[in-house]
């Protein structure tokens, strides 16, 4: 994706969950008004597991 | 310029989480302090722990059950972990070496039982032979061998990491079924009895986001990946409904959850089988059960004679699509 945008902004973009997901900007954890450039390396973790018992 | 962000409530210093149920942002201190006191809180309003207990914590090498031994050690418990390999493919493996290098790394004592050489088979196999959804056969498996290894090994309690978004995915569960002897079994401490070890989810006041966000701060890898063969179960459509109540109204999950707790499981007190006494012996395994032989006895029987089935045979059919 290019162009610089928030945290929450690229979450709504991927019509991903807030609270299912955590965004790392180059290693390290960032919240969501942090803002995202072009280039920077950026892992959308998420976070739900599955296991009921 | 990559960002200005929040600055945390407590130090102003910059956030790393935004956490809109305590409508705050968070550095990677403060989280970490937050997530303590949250974890001291549950521990004490429902008697958890005591500061000797001798603590076997049942790990998968996800981040829940990570973070629990790793903030229990913390905070000066004796804690030993137990996992359970339970041949799921390439997950298990994976997921073993996680909680093998966790253990490692801090000198933590790990037991390890491994569902196909000890006991003869393995989850695909034993949902095959008893028609069991897997996710059912994995949780009998497990919730046996964490009891009988917490008992044989002279353990004072069994720890999960079952956190808030877990059990309130299991509440809103049992509660569309109006399910009355689950509801009255939904608490966070289960007392030793019936031959039973105690068991207690020190969690409960952590979501999932923040528990994961505890181990990416504590520098804690963990298996990210889903079970294959949770994916599209029943537990994880609970949650996402969930998730969609709580981004409308930020603290639903725990109003939800530690309300049911607070002012609805005392009115259920004492409405489930197990709560009441009615249970046996096994036959088998003399471990209780409400038949004559117990489920995971009969589990065993079928699944130890049925030949090995490869976990892509045992996936649903959203779940063979995610994992292909």
């Amino acid at each position: 994706m290019q162009g610089a945008r928030t945290v929450n902004r690229l979450l709504d973009d991927l019509e991903l969950n807030r609270e299912a997901h955590l965004v790392i900007r180059n290693g390290t954890l960032v919240p969501g008004d942090a803002r995202l450039e072009d280039g920077d390396a950026i892992e959308v973790r998420p976070v739900i597991s599955g296991g009921a018992t | 310029m990559t960002a200005v962000g929040s600055k945390c409530r407590v130090c102003k210093e910059p956030a790393v989480i935004d956490l809109p149920r305590h409508n705050a942002h968070f550095c990677a201190e403060h989280l970490q302090q937050l997530c303590r006191r949250q974890m001291t809180k549950a521990i004490d309003d429902f008697g958890m722990l005591s500061p000797d207990d001798r603590i076997l914590v049942a790990v998968s090498g996800g981040k829940d059950s990570l973070a629990i031994w790793d903030m229990l050690v913390e905070a000066g418990y004796s804690a030993d972990g137990l996992y359970v390999s339970l041949g799921i493919g390439d997950y298990s493996t994976e997921s073993g070496g996680y909680v093998q290098r966790f253990a490692d790394e801090r000198g933590l004592n790990l037991q390890v039982i491994d569902l196909r050489q000890d006991y003869g088979y393995d989850v695909p196999t034993a949902s095959k032979a008893t028609g069991r959804v897997p996710c059912s056969a994995c949780g009998l498996s497990k919730r046996r061998l964490f009891d009988r290894a917490a008992l044989d090994g002279g353990y004072d309690v069994v720890v999960t990491g079952h956190n808030l978004d877990d059990e309130a995915a299991v509440l809103f569960g049992n509660t569309l079924r109006w399910d009355i002897d689950y509801l009255a079994r939904q608490l966070p401490v289960l007392p030793a009895t019936n031959g039973f070890p105690k068991k207690v989810k020190p969690l409960i006041r952590l979501t999932e986001r923040e528990m994961a966000a505890w181990c990416l701060v504590r520098g804690i890898d963990y298996v990210v990946e889903e079970c294959p063969i949770a994916a599209g179960n029943k537990h994880l459509a609970y949650k996402e409904s969930l998730n969609a109540i709580e981004a409308r109204s930020p603290g639903a999950k725990s109003a939800f959850f530690l309300g049911f707790l607070d002012r609805m499981a005392p009115l259920l007190a004492g409405h489930s089988a197990a709560a009441a006494g009615e249970l046996n012996r096994c036959a088998e395994c003399g471990e209780p059960t409400t038949g004559e032989v117990c489920a995971f006895c009969r589990l065993v029987e079928k699944a130890a004679k049925h030949d090995p089935v490869p976990v892509e045979l045992v996936l649903s059919k959203r779940a063979r699509k995610a994992y292909s």
